[in-house]
């Protein structure tokens, strides 16, 4: 079994978003940078079936340098090697285009992602990387097992589930409870060092999109304080004001 | 959104930018790392911290272990923390390769015990487990070493550390647990150790004591102890027969039982010779500033954990307006932060806090040259450390009761309730003076042993060391100010040695260590004030080669102002205690006349 596993470097979720450049730059002085949430799911599931079928497990970042960390912890988490295509992520298809071109040279079984980046939230990767490799993509995988070369899987639809089979090799965004997070150990960490990490150039340098500006949205307004017996104003605001029902 | 507990960003400061751990990694023995496999190490710690330590915070303090029908049983979440901890290697994962561990400089281990002792310090068990087995791979043989270590590195078996008895606390020379030789040549115990912390609990399979006791026959006084590893379970499952005979209710650290155990009720409990015979106590002492970061480090962490508390509720509690606005009634109420006297307090906890963890990491960093270096270097970095130990024990635990201390004061009468954690945490940092040596036994440490060894060589080389901050802080014009007042400072302590020395030349060791405790109050203040200058100066040559932005430039900008505030509210101690110290009126010494107290 050869496994993709997709990841992304995104700020914390604790960050503090600001830009420079009038506000066409996010900056990143002082940003703490993790593996996307979902991408871990994603690559605890393919150490789990590693260990449990055999094979490797590959990580690919199409990031530059300052990502490296990010792709070290995921070789500390179980991963065997690692490929970083060296360019910004300008936006979601050139980073499909350039995990397709990776997957075609490679011929893997299984090109795992998470459902959604939490930098851009596009939930996009997935599904251009399997049009452009002719894949079935499905997303988002909540559990998935293999059985030769067929895959079991459950994912999230509206209001429930939905299980399906499929022939490898797919593409899929993943999210929980397909598996737990793993946290590195100490030998993981030591053998990261040394594990393999390639770094290619994309295969075009082309930029389909570009940023013209970002705007923050505006702060969140105070608490209102409704007494505990006037429940009817509290529906009408939570409708109007919060529109959450 | 979850209080944080400590601040990742001070830490990756102090480590990489203050004290540049990667540096570490030029000795041979720490090649195998780099920036990445500590940051790593620390970031595994934190989900540790995250997922199995905070969320329990109260819930361990609630329920305190109990004795019941011999059994102790603490909170189910422990065994799931040891064997997490196990499990990422972070047990022993600053011990040898050779002895299962991944040689992780003490600069970080005691960074990771800072993490876990801020996100939950009531599950303060591996620490002790990895004290207790870095005895038996010091000086234990290697059967013992086979027979115990992998279980306690794995997080299976609990380690102590079993020196306290009745009769002897500080004065562990006192200890009078026997041990009698048997012909196989291992030991049977008999004695009563108490405040044995993790002495019995039920989130292990088995339980390692290392364990001072006398040889049947052996010198009186530190001389005559040994050092011992006895099992509450024989290698081959038997009862070993160490029976919990109390637990102690405490004040805080809940999560922790402390024991008192009764060895050889029966007869029949065996213990094994660790080392040499009547070797106990040295070899306890060598551990002893690994053990005394560890307890200084929970200190730093507890304060730490209650400061961020204290500094998310300032800004969001409105109450009354600022001073000059008072008449403006319409106006809303400001959050207290913008109060100078909140201001003040927040303050003196970030100085205090902040301070502390500096100075613990100094410590470790010349633990860890002490260890790996040669010649010269190694000898210089183990006085130094020898000096410091005292400080970086007894500031971060004294100071830290005090910070927590104003970290309630912040909250006003909430700070007071259950509802927030640091009326907890109050509770908990009280004990941190008390043991590992009390603040009184360190400071006889620190003026009756540590300033006048080797000729006083170790004050020596600590003042060559200030001065290099001092010098490097005289380069810049808004810090060389400060820069001179730390000059002062040294100028004083030397003028207090040079009025306390006479009583020991005479011989009146009583008069020479009475105040003993305020000189090392006073030693402490000019040791933060100094690990203060060190970061201030790395922040000021950020400043003016990162163009830092926004929150970056607020950190940077933030770490001046604290530092001055610490030279402006806290190092003016130094002249209260330096008047006293060089006083001759004597008080405290107990004279032929009975005097009611
Ligand atoms: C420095 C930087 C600059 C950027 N500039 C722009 C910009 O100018 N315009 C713009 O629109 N977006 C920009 N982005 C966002 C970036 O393009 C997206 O993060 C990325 O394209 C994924 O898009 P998405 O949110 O649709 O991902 P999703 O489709 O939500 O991601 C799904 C999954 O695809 C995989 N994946 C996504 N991105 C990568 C990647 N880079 N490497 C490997 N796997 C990946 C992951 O498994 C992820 O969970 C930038 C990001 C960075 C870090
Ligand atoms: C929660 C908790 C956990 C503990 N965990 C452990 C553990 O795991 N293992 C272990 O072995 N022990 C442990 N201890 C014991 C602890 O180390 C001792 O309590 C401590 O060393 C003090 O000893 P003592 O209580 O007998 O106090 P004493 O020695 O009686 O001291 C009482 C007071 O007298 C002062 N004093 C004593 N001698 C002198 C002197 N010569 N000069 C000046 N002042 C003096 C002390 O400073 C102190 O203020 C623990 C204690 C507690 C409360």
């Amino acid at each position: 079994m050869k496994i993709l596993v997709c990841v992304t470097s995104v700020p914390d979720t604790t960050t503090k978003i600001t830009f420079t450049d009038n506000n066409t730059k996010f900056n990143k002085a002082g940003v703490q940078f993790i593996t996307g949430p979902y991408d871990d799911y994603a690559l605890a599931r393919a150490v789990e079936l590693k260990e449990k079928l055999g094979g490797t497990v590959t990580v690919l970042n199409v990031g530059e340098a300052d990502t490296e960390p990010v792709i070290r912890k995921c070789l500390a988490i179980g991963a065997d090697d690692a490929i970083r295509v060296n360019a910004d992520p300008t936006d979601a298809f050139f980073v499909a285009e350039q995990i397709a071109a990776i997957a075609k040279e490679n011929k893997y079984d299984l090109i795992l992602m998470g459902r959604e980046s939490i930098d851009y939230n596009g939930g996009q990767v997935h599904g251009i990387v399997g049009e452009l490799l002719g894949m079935p993509s499905i997303s988002p995988v909540m559990q998935l097992d293999i059985d030769g070369d067929t895959a079991r899987i459950v994912r999230e639809i509206e209001g429930g589930k939905e299980s399906l089979e499929a022939k490898l090799p797919l593409v899929l965004g993943c999210q929980e409870p397909i598996a737990e997070w793993k946290i590195p150990n100490m030998r993981g960490i030591m053998t990261a060092r040394t594990k393999p990490l390639k770094v290619v150039e994309p295969t075009s340098k082309d930029t389909l999109t570009n940023v013209s500006g970002y705007e923050l949205p505006a702060p969140r307004g105070n608490v209102k304080m409704i007494p505990a017996d006037q429940v009817e104003t509290l529906i009408q605001l939570l409708r109007t004001e919060a529109k959450v029902i | 959104m979850a209080t944080p507990y400590f601040s990742k960003r001070n830490l990756q400061f102090l480590l990489h930018e203050v004290f540049r751990a990667e540096e570490l990694t030029q000795y041979e023995y720490f090649s195998a790392h780099d920036r990445e496999t500590f940051n790593l190490a620390l970031d595994s710690a934190t989900s540790i911290a995250d997922t199995l330590m905070h969320p329990y915070l109260k819930e361990i303090d609630k329920n305190q272990p109990e004795l019941r029908n011999g059994q102790v049983t603490v909170h189910p979440k422990v065994r799931d923390y040891l064997k997490a901890m196990g499990d990422a290697g972070l047990i022993g994962a600053g011990f040898s390769f050779e002895h299962g561990g991944q040689q992780l400089p003490e600069l970080i281990s005691s960074s990771i015990g800072f993490i876990l002792m801020a996100a939950n310090n009531g599950m303060m068990y591996t620490g002790l487990t990895s004290g207790a087995a870095h005895l038996i791979t010091s000086f234990g043989s290697p059967e013992l070493q086979a027979a115990y270590v992998p279980n306690m590195l794995a997080g299976t078996w609990q380690g102590t550390m079993a020196l306290t008895e009745p009769q002897a606390g500080s004065s562990l020379s006192d200890v009078s647990t026997t041990a009698y030789p048997q012909p196989d040549g291992s030991y049977k115990i008999k004695g009563q150790k108490v405040f044995i912390s993790a002495g019995d609990h039920d989130a292990t399979d088995n339980i390692i004591h290392l364990m001072l006791a006398r040889i049947e026959g052996a010198p009186r006084g530190t001389k005559g102890i040994s050092l011992f590893v006895v099992p509450k379970y024989r290698l081959d499952g038997t009862d070993n027969d160490v029976t919990s005979t109390g637990i102690y209710h405490k004040m805080g650290q809940h999560g922790v039982p402390a024991m008192h155990l009764t060895m050889g009720e029966r007869d029949d409990c065996i213990g094994y010779l660790v080392g040499e015979p009547h070797h106990g106590l040295p070899y306890m002492f060598q551990m002893m500033n690994e053990a005394r970061i560890g307890v200084g480090m929970t200190a730093a962490a507890i304060a730490t954990a209650a400061y961020h508390a204290a500094l998310q509720y300032a800004r969001e509690r409105p109450q009354s307006r600022r001073l000059n606005e008072k008449s403006q009634l319409d106006s809303p109420q400001t959050p207290i932060i913008n109060h100078p006297d909140v201001r003040r307090m927040l303050l003196f906890q970030k100085a205090v806090t902040e301070g502390s963890l500096s100075l613990l990491l100094e410590a470790a960093r010349l633990y860890d040259i002490s260890q790996v270096a040669e010649g010269d270097e190694k000898e210089n970095a183990f006085l130094l450390l020898d000096l410091l130990m005292p400080m970086a024990k007894s500031y971060p635990s004294e100071m830290g009761v005090q910070s927590v201390s104003q970290s309630v004061q912040t909250f006003g009468g909430y700070g007071y309730t259950e509802d927030f954690p640091v009326e907890q945490l109050y509770r908990d940092i009280r004990i941190t003076p008390i043991y590992e040596g009390t603040t009184g036994i360190q400071a006889q440490d620190l003026l009756g042993r540590k300033m006048t060894m080797k000729g006083g060589k170790a004050p020596q080389l600590l003042f060559a060391e200030i001065s290099k901050t001092i010098a490097e802080a005289g380069t810049f014009d808004d810090l060389k100010p400060y820069a001179d007042q730390l000059t002062a400072e040294l100028k004083r302590t030397q003028d207090v040695m040079m009025a306390l020395m006479p009583h020991a030349q005479q011989g009146n060791i009583e008069r020479y260590l009475s105040d003993a405790t305020l000189f090392l109050d006073l030693m402490g203040i000019v040791v933060v004030a100094w690990q203060w200058l060190k970061q201030a100066v790395v922040a000021k040559q950020a400043l003016l080669t990162q163009n830092p932005q926004g929150d970056e430039l607020a950190f940077y900008e933030g770490k001046i102002h604290t530092m001055k505030f610490f030279f402006h509210y806290e190092v003016p101690k130094t002249l209260g205690l330096a008047v006293r110290l060089k006083d001759t009126e004597v008080l405290t010494i107990v004279s032929e006349k009975e005097l009611a107290l």
